[in-house]
């Protein structure tokens, strides 16, 4: 079955649990079975007390004590086991979802950043989150009611056998239809509408989002009822749709309610016949009628739970879809020491996202010397970010190589590649903490003394002593309490805490005010002297401090030297720098 | 005890029972009250859903009574299935109609959720376009998009499930108690002892399952922040070597989480056992009870006549049935909790201010040549308390090309939606021709002005199409035209489909600049006298800025061109220039006379030389 070959990756990594899971069912079975002791042991006890009662003398010998023990015992096994199941079917649950973040999570890393590019934006993330929170309803809707609902069939099916086997039968193979083929149908029939529904809600959303961003538009041309008209017939087309999911919802309703009458109706039609032709004592036809119905409990909770299995079925296809991407680039594990010298070279590169995109670098040669400083300026989409991509192994190039020093960059082992090359890019994150837990990221084991100074560094500390919390100050979400700025500049600091010989730093001041800008440059490359370092950029930077400028155009340094030098000799360098005076 | 609640306006008795629920009710009650009232449109749906429910009650009844007498007649009374028969063939009907009410109680429901959804939805996508621009102000499309969905949808349940089965779960017990009493008043007192219990349920299993979902939603979503901000910062992490510690961390968190939630729910899922306390423990003493006297043990609790076993065994089957709307009732309040919490959303939307004007309205007729005066006008948002214009007086007169300029903030914008007439000045008054501009039919002025604005809008459809939007009426030969002067030959030429290639949303792809270029063309072919510009080139590089630029200017040539931007690189082409600072006019003139100014205008000039090299995407 296609369901459960998606699901059963997911319901693998529940191995862990399977304890708990088991425990968690048999409670939830357990609660089952005291409502349907709870019943069918009252309905005998009446049975036989009211025939007991006819006769003052069966009266009298009659013997109440168990059987009443035995129903307030029922009674209370019912309250502790369905609260148990709650509490334990919640706990697993709860494990459930930490494993499979965990895993995910395993199976990510390796493909960041490059395969999960087009995943960067916060909404498709959000998704995926909610995907894996989809997936563990898995376990405490559809699995443990799943299984509890069979073992009550089991359980009724002895018991009833033990008085008629083909009464057994009757009952049993109507509450199987209950809790499989009312379920079955319930999916299969809301699967394709789950689907349409989440596509035309998705449509529904892009066109009212366009809307809103071309209000301007839609009223100036005059096409806004237009516009209006068609998002009420989406509208109109999703609550169809949703019309139909409530028909499935309504007929299953119903067809549980009409079996569980039917079943009932087949144990007294079949029992009442069992009466009369003495095969079956009187007394206990009330308790089977009752062990039936309260059986029928289970059945409740499956159908509504199966018509969604649609919508947990795609989360688990979505998730599949990335954890099966293999990784863009593969790191070596043997460490070959580290490089003589921090000079990087790109000899001769090769490179295209795609092999049908025409490549951005053909050819492409570049060499940055130990300890200098350079500037790499161009236009957007000149391949100045891949560049960096290809220096931090995001992406490999497609021919030639990229040597540090002696080495090759492939022969460095991934820690190896971090230790010695910091990138401060520029979606560089600012992650929901502390300030601390953000400089940190950069050295862990970095004390108060080295975050104060990588802070003075980047112009930054005069602000974290304004805090009351200083260090401990919390910044929000994506260092919303932080400026543009702000922010940049604590990126810039994780670079001074990593303290790697090679930096390479991505419009690093973006977002800073002329000033700031300058004090930054100027003490970040105090603090980089005799390291690498280059700096990426379409700012006009004080390019006193840089030692080399290299002007990048469609995948080439088309010149390269001092600031000085070019703007003397380089008539393309003069007409961009001068372009807007 | 019911009497005094019965006896309020029901209304009031809802609003009461919603909010004894929950803990922070002073917030939530406008909310309610508004949900309340949108319930008054579908009421006959929610009293169709209380009525089937109801007849269905009594349905329970009659089967209960059925399936009583069967087992009494083939046990007590020794009677065969053949004399059986009626009633077995009454029961298959009445199991078949309480099926048949099952499904209409749930297609009922979903009426009433779905047509309040409808009205919803359909007036705040309303109440968004009369609002306009100004209305929204910046707030983000997606937020926006949310509450028309999203929230629209959480409210389903409020009406289709909780409304009914609010007064179900008052409405069927007592019925059921209503037909145990004639039979023995000590199990119906027994049945009833409860009922006064009844409220109390609802308020243990409001406060349990609203504190249940909300303190479930809250760690989950704290859990889920932290998760997804890991994601996010998946590439940093990693530029650090940093990533693979994460995996302990995540754990951690989850683990953290577990432990939180878990203790919240112990104690949270103890109402939920409350009330299965009290029903299990009910069909207990029930059995108990009629077992005694039946044993002649008790003899109390009925009218003289001894119980019947069929009574018994009928007051025993309806025991469970007398929980069951209560424990229904416990299911559907987290659907409140949400409905109230989207309710609160959506009152902001409708909250938002909109435009209106009355009496007979006069159109705009056109008249060559264009006049334009702003006298002392003033603009506020946010009801006067930030101020964006502060006494605007300006004359455009048969100037073929101005150029607005100005820092971001300085109210070029707000200019070009006063002439668009989105909102109206809070002082001043706009005149064209000499005409008071909010005194005319805003549509008769919008179709003489075309706009491009600084992200260029494209629907879903073909190239054509979107620059058909500019003039629906305009032959192929004209949209050709228009095509043309916007240069989207240019690149349309080598898409196999051409002008009917198609875009998917937001323009993809389509570069930015070439979906500009589509804009662009949408606005000449509305052939309109006056084009408002507002940064069209805004994160576009320079090479396309000139292109567009230039297409500009060749198509406004005997047209109004009113040209909004912070950005200087085609400044001199303009004839006349117009400084804001402040929310006033500081400067106007010609670029030469600007520049000789040595005002504003330069000092624009010379910050600019200084700040980017490259214009990069924004």
């Amino acid at each position: 079955m296609k369901l459960f070959r998606t699901l059963f990756p997911f319901i693998r990594r529940f191995r862990p649990h399977l304890h708990r899971m088991f425990l968690g069912t048999l409670s939830g079975a357990i609660a089952l079975a005291a409502a349907v002791g709870l019943l069918s042991l009252s309905g005998w006890f009446l049975s036989a007390a009211a025939f007991a009662g006819l006769t003052s003398a069966t009266a009298q010998t009659f013997n109440f004590f168990y059987p009443s023990v035995g129903v307030r015992l029922f009674a209370f096994t019912r309250i502790i086991s369905r609260y148990g199941e709650r509490i334990i079917t919640h706990d697993t649950t709860f494990h459930i979802l930490k494993t499979l973040r965990v895993w995910f999570y395993e199976s990510i890393e390796p493909l960041a950043p490059a395969c999960l590019s087009r995943y960067r934006s916060g909404e498709i993330l959000n998704r995926l989150v909610s995907d894996i929170d989809a997936l563990d309803n898995l376990y405490i809707r559809i699995l443990s009611p799943a299984v509890s609902a069979f073992l009550i069939v089991i359980f009724l099916g002895v018991f009833l056998s033990m008085f008629d086997a083909v009464l057994s039968a009757a009952a049993c193979g109507i509450l199987i239809i209950a809790i499989v083929v009312v379920p079955w149908a319930a999916s299969v029939s809301s699967m394709d509408i789950g689907q349409n529904l989440a596509k035309i809600s998705g449509i529904l959303r892009t066109h009212i989002i366009e809307g809103i961003q071309g209000l301007t538009d839609l009223i100036v041309f005059g096409a806004m009822e237009k516009h209006q008209e068609r998002l009420s017939s989406y509208h109109r087309q999703m609550i169809s749709l949703q019309q139909q999911m409530s028909h499935i919802r309504g007929l299953s309703n119903a067809s549980i309610s009409l079996l569980s009458g039917s079943a009932v109706w087949i144990v007294l039609f079949i029992g009442v016949y069992l009466v009369d032709s003495g095969e079956l004592p009187g007394v206990f036809l009330a308790c089977l009628a009752l062990a039936v119905w309260a059986a029928f409990e289970a059945a409740v909770p499956l159908a509504h739970a199966f018509q969604h299995l649609g919508r947990t079925r795609e989360a688990a296809q979505r998730i599949h879809e990335i954890t099966s991407i293999p990784p863009a680039v593969l790191f070596t594990e043997k460490s070959k020491g580290d490089p003589e010298t921090y000079d990087i070279d790109f000899e001769n590169i090769r490179f295209h996202y795609h092999p049908e995109d025409p490549p951005v670098f053909d050819g492409f040669n570049f060499k940055i010397s130990h300890g200098r400083r350079t500037a790499l300026v161009g236009e957007t989409g000149c391949g100045k970010s891949t560049l960096v991509h290809l220096l931090t192994r995001t992406w490999d190039p497609t021919r030639g190589r990229i040597c540090i020093g002696d080495l090759d960059l492939k022969d460095l082992t991934q820690d190896e590649l971090r230790k010695t090359i910091t990138v401060i890019s520029q979606q560089a994150h600012i992650f929901n903490g502390t300030l601390a837990d953000n400089l940190q990221i950069a050295r862990p084991d970095a004390g108060e003394s080295d975050m104060l100074h990588a802070l003075e560094t980047v112009r930054l500390a005069d602000f974290v002593y304004s805090l009351p919390q200083g260090l401990n100050t919390w910044v929000g979400e994506s260092g919303h309490c932080l400026s543009g700025g702000q922010a940049r500049r604590l990126a810039l600091a994780r670079a001074v805490l990593h303290d790697a010989p090679v930096w390479v730093l991505d419009e690093p001041t973006e977002g800073l005010d002329k000033i700031t800008e300058m004090e930054v440059i100027q003490s970040l490359m105090e603090c980089a002297k005799n390291r690498t370092v280059l700096i990426i950029t379409h700012r006009l930077l004080d390019f006193q401090k840089i030692d080399q400028v290299a002007l990048m155009d469609k995948g080439r340094i088309i010149a390269s030297g001092s600031h000085h030098d070019l703007i003397q000799t380089n008539h393309r360098y003069r007409k961009i720098v001068s372009k807007m005076v | 005890m019911l009497s005094p609640l019965i006896l309020t306006k029901p209304e009031n008795l809802f609003e009461k029972i919603i909010n004894m629920n929950s803990p922070s009710s002073t917030d939530t009650r406008p909310s309610v009250r508004w949900l309340i009232s949108q319930a008054r449109s579908v009421r006959l749906w929610i009293f169709l859903s209380i009525g089937i429910a109801f007849l269905g009650g009594l349905l329970i009844v009659f089967q209960a009574r059925l399936i009583a007498d069967i087992i009494h007649g083939a046990f007590m009374d020794h009677l065969s299935r053949e004399e059986l028969l009626p009633m077995f063939t009454l029961l298959a009907i009445v199991v078949a109609i309480r099926a048949f009410f099952q499904w209409a109680r749930e297609v009922s429901g979903f009426q009433a959720g779905a047509r309040i959804r409808e009205k919803l939805r359909l007036s705040i996508l309303k109440h968004l376009a009369e609002s306009g621009p100004i209305g929204i102000g910046g707030k983000p499309a997606g937020a926006l998009a949310s509450v028309a969905i999203e929230q629209v949808e959480a409210v389903h349940g409020f009406f289709a499930d909780f409304l009914p089965q609010l007064v179900i779960a008052f409405l069927v017990p007592i019925t059921l108690v209503a037909f145990v009493f004639p039979i023995s008043w000590a199990a119906g007192g027994l049945l009833l002892a409860t009922a006064p219990m009844v409220p109390l349920f609802m308020v243990l299993i409001g406060m349990g399952a609203e504190s249940i979902s909300q303190r479930n939603f809250q760690a989950l979503s704290r859990m889920s922040a932290h998760f997804l901000d890991t994601l996010q910062g998946l590439g940093t992490l990693k530029l650090f070597g940093r990533s693979r510690d994460e995996t302990g961390s995540i754990e951690k968190v989850s683990e953290q989480y577990r432990l939180q939630t878990m203790r919240v729910l112990k104690v949270a899922f103890l109402s939920a056992a409350v009330l299965e306390f009290f029903s299990s423990f009910a069909i207990a003493m029930t059995a108990i009870y009629l077992g005694m006297s039946f044993l002649g043990y008790i003899n109390f609790g009925t009218y003289g006549t001894p119980l019947t076993f069929g009574d018994g065994l009928f007051i025993l089957i309806l025991a469970p049935d007398f929980y069951l709307p209560l424990r229904d009732l416990g299911s559907h309040f987290h659907v409140r909790a949400e409905a109230v919490g989207a309710a609160g959303e959506i009152q902001k939307i409708f909250a938002l201010p909109v435009k209106k004007q009355e009496g007979v309205i006069p159109t705009w007729q056109k008249g060559h040549p264009l006049n334009i005066r702003f006298e002392n006008v003033h603009y506020a948002f946010d009801g006067g308390r930030n101020a964006v214009l502060c006494g605007v007086d300006l004359e455009i007169q048969s100037v073929k090309r101005l150029a607005i300029v100005g820092s971001s903030g300085a109210g070029k914008t707000t200019i070009g939606r006063l002439l668009l007439t989105f909102g109206q000045p809070s002082d001043g008054r706009i005149l064209i021709n000499g005409v008071d501009l909010s005194t005319l039919d805003p549509e008769s002025w919008q179709k003489h002005v075309s706009w491009i604005g600084q992200h260029p809008v494209l629907f879903h459809g073909t190239i054509r199409e979107n620059i058909r939007i500019g003039n629906p009426d305009a032959s192929p030969e004209e949209v050709e035209a228009a095509a043309t002067a916007a240069s989207v030959n240019v690149f349309t030429d080598r898409l196999p489909l051409g002008l009917d290639t198609s875009i998917g949303e937001h323009g993809s792809g389509l570069s930015r600049g070439q979906a500009q270029q589509v804009a662009l063309a949408r606005a000449f072919l509305k052939n309109a006298s006056l084009i408002l510009l507002d940064e069209p080139t805004a994160g576009l590089d320079s090479e396309t800025e000139t292109k567009i630029m230039d297409a500009i200017f060749r198509f406004c040539e005997g047209r109004t061109l009113i040209f909004m931007t912070h950005r200087l690189g085609h400044i001199h082409e303009v004839d006349q220039i117009v400084v804001l600072a402040e929310g006033k006019v500081a400067e106007q003139g010609t670029f030469e006379e600007l520049i000789h100014l040595r005002g504003l205008l330069s000092q624009f000039l010379t910050s600019l030389n200084e700040g980017v090299l490259f214009s990069e995407g924004t």
